[in-house]
């Protein structure tokens, strides 16, 4: 119960600091969750838009959209727990200063995490905006539900992103989690075209990545295809799980890190 | 009564395969100012960050109230504070939320903190920079900021990791000023620095360490009385051929070499025909010389 306590009380002082900061640069943020988006679809809507129709049985922009959402979502929780992260822990030294005080380190993270997740959520919610402007939006009733899979899939991409956070020698070191994490979530899970359009080694490679159960989870719910339930809990299942070790990989080379 | 509240016995801390700190035994008592000095990479601030918790130990013992530092209670780590040797604000947010968000991972109340942080702003002399952004500080400012974020939970301890390094003279006194008001409230310290003057200053009893062991553990006073006799005698290289040493101990500083001597009558004369020598009393930074320096011996 103490645990409980002690997590909300520095989540809420992590989520407040982190808040403060963003705050100031609200205008940035908000013109490129909703720039970007916009200059996809423009780019998408014209480009493929014109020689696809369909795809996945909806239309072309009904397909994407969830993509899109999905991508913001991950490449913003990931950035977050990368690069803003690790500015925090090795460059600011502020997780230093933190654990001075009574915090400690598996708060902190989880801490992060939340913050992230809500980040990642808002970027999500931001692409959503601008895709149902679009017409990407099929069906409305079933919206709410983006939002506790949209805080899953981002929490574990924070856990994911820590994990390259804790390994990291220093800035440069994450165009390897760049390159070789990100970049292929944009490209082989499903934002753009069906997976299984790859040849099959790569349809098991993307199969693992959270992306893909990610998208699966998200995408019946914008466009109203049928949903399987079964599947679902599955995919959220498999989310969960991979947060799980993730965090508990990421904490145990942090705390190596900093205490040994 | 005095109560022993942090006790280290042979603690040693290994970095891979360095060792920085090989078994050090000390014991602090409440309401005490205990000096750790040290030369560079002495293992002073593995030291702290030990007692801190924020590094773990290799070998030996360490307890602060009676515990390893990592068991530490919630409450317990509150009556700690620590002022880093490398400043670790939050550049990102202002002064006042500096403080406001180290106050809150202690748990002190947001009305508590509309009280303190005023006061603490004061107390550091800060308070017209309340609202700046931390970039926008001075490295003296930065520094005292740093001072006034480690008393935000009122702690009874407080670790002091070279407070005044470089910091002008106006703000060392400063910074002086309010370590001992902080003495005079009975809080208990533990201080590293450079500067020996401050040491003998604000210290009630220094320990000197070097290469992660305790070389001596005593008052100013008594090291002074221990290691180096009553006076300093300064002989400046070129006038050394001529002065007879007598095989005082002597120190080589570069340009000049110092002989502690115990009586200074034997040399009142020759000191007088070298016009570059001098005399003064032994003091604290003779000690350190000493006691962590490689001794020259004559004609060396
Ligand atoms: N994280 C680390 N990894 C490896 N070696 C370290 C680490 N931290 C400190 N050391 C080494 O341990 C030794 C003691 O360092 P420490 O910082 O405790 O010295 P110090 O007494 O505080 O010195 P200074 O007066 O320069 O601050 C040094 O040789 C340093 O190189
Ligand atoms: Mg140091």
């Amino acid at each position: 119960m103490n645990e409980l306590r002690d997590f909300i009380l520095v989540a809420k002082t992590i989520l407040r600091r982190n808040f403060l900061v963003n705050y100031s640069n609200k205008w940035t943020t908000l013109a490129n969750n909703l720039g970007n988006p916009i200059l996809f679809l423009f780019a998408f809507g014209y480009g493929l838009g014109a020689i696809i129709d369909e795809m996945g049985d909806v239309p072309y922009i009904a397909f994407v959209v969830p993509g899109m959402i999905a991508y913001a979502t991950m490449f913003t929780s990931s950035f977050e727990a990368t690069i803003g992260a690790f500015s925090r822990f090795q460059f600011l030294r502020t997780w230093d200063a933190a654990l001075a005080t009574p915090v400690r380190l598996h708060q902190l993270l989880m801490a992060e995490i939340v913050w992230g997740a809500l980040k990642g959520v808002f970027a999500g919610f931001c692409v959503l905006l601008v895709g149902a402007a679009v017409g990407g939006i099929v069906i409305f009733s079933k919206l709410w539900l983006l939002l506790p899979i949209c805080l899953l899939a981002s929490a574990c991409f924070m856990a994911c992103g820590l994990v390259a956070t804790a390994y990291a020698r220093w800035y440069d070191s994450f165009s390897y989690f760049f390159t070789f994490w990100v970049s292929p979530m944009f490209m082989f899970c499903g934002v753009f075209f069906s997976v299984d359009r790859f040849p099959e080694w790569l349809q098991w490679v993307s199969f693992f990545l959270p992306m893909t159960p990610f998208i699966g989870m998200i995408r019946p719910l914008t466009t109203g295809l049928p949903i399987d339930w079964s599947l679902m809990a599955i995919q959220g299942f498999y989310l969960v799980a991979l947060t799980v070790f993730a965090f508990w990989v990421a904490h145990r080379k942090i705390k190596k890190r900093m205490f040994d | 009564m005095t109560q022993t509240i942090i006790s280290a016995k042979g603690l040693q801390k290994t970095f891979g395969t360095f060792k920085a700190v090989r078994g050090l035994d000390f014991d602090i008592e409440a309401g005490t100012c205990v000096g750790l000095l040290g030369p560079n990479g002495a293992g002073k601030t593995t030291t702290m960050r030990m007692l801190m918790g924020l590094s773990g130990i290799t070998g030996g013992e360490l307890t602060v109230l009676g515990k390893t530092p990592e068991d530490l209670t919630r409450t317990e780590k509150s009556q700690i504070g620590l002022v880093p040797q490398m400043d670790n604000l939050d550049t990102d947010v202002s002064v006042t939320e500096n403080l406001e968000i180290y106050g809150r991972f202690y748990d002190v109340s947001w009305e508590e903190l509309a009280v303190r942080v005023p006061q603490l702003l004061d107390f550091m002399q800060l308070s017209d920079k309340a609202h700046a952004r931390v970039n926008q500080l001075s490295g003296g400012m930065k520094r005292r900021l740093v001072i006034a974020r480690a008393l935000i939970s009122n702690p009874d301890i407080v670790f002091l990791d070279e407070p005044t390094t470089g910091l002008d003279p106006q703000v060392r006194v400063l910074i002086w000023k309010q370590i001992l008001s902080l003495k005079a409230q009975g809080k208990t310290l533990l201080l590293t620095t450079h500067y020996m003057d401050e040491a003998q200053r604000l210290c009630d009893r220094i320990i000197i360490i070097d290469e992660g062991q305790v070389l001596d553990d005593d008052t100013p006073k008594n090291l002074i009385k221990k290691h180096v006799s009553g006076h300093v005698v300064e002989v400046p290289k070129a006038e050394l051929s001529t002065f007879k040493t007598y095989d005082a101990d002597s120190e080589d500083i570069g340009n000049a070499v110092l002989l502690y001597v115990d009586k200074i009558e034997p040399y009142a004369a020759q000191i007088k025909n070298h016009p570059g020598t001098f005399y003064r009393p032994a003091n604290l930074e003779d000690v350190f010389l000493r006691l962590t320096g490689r001794s020259l011996r004559e004609g060396a």
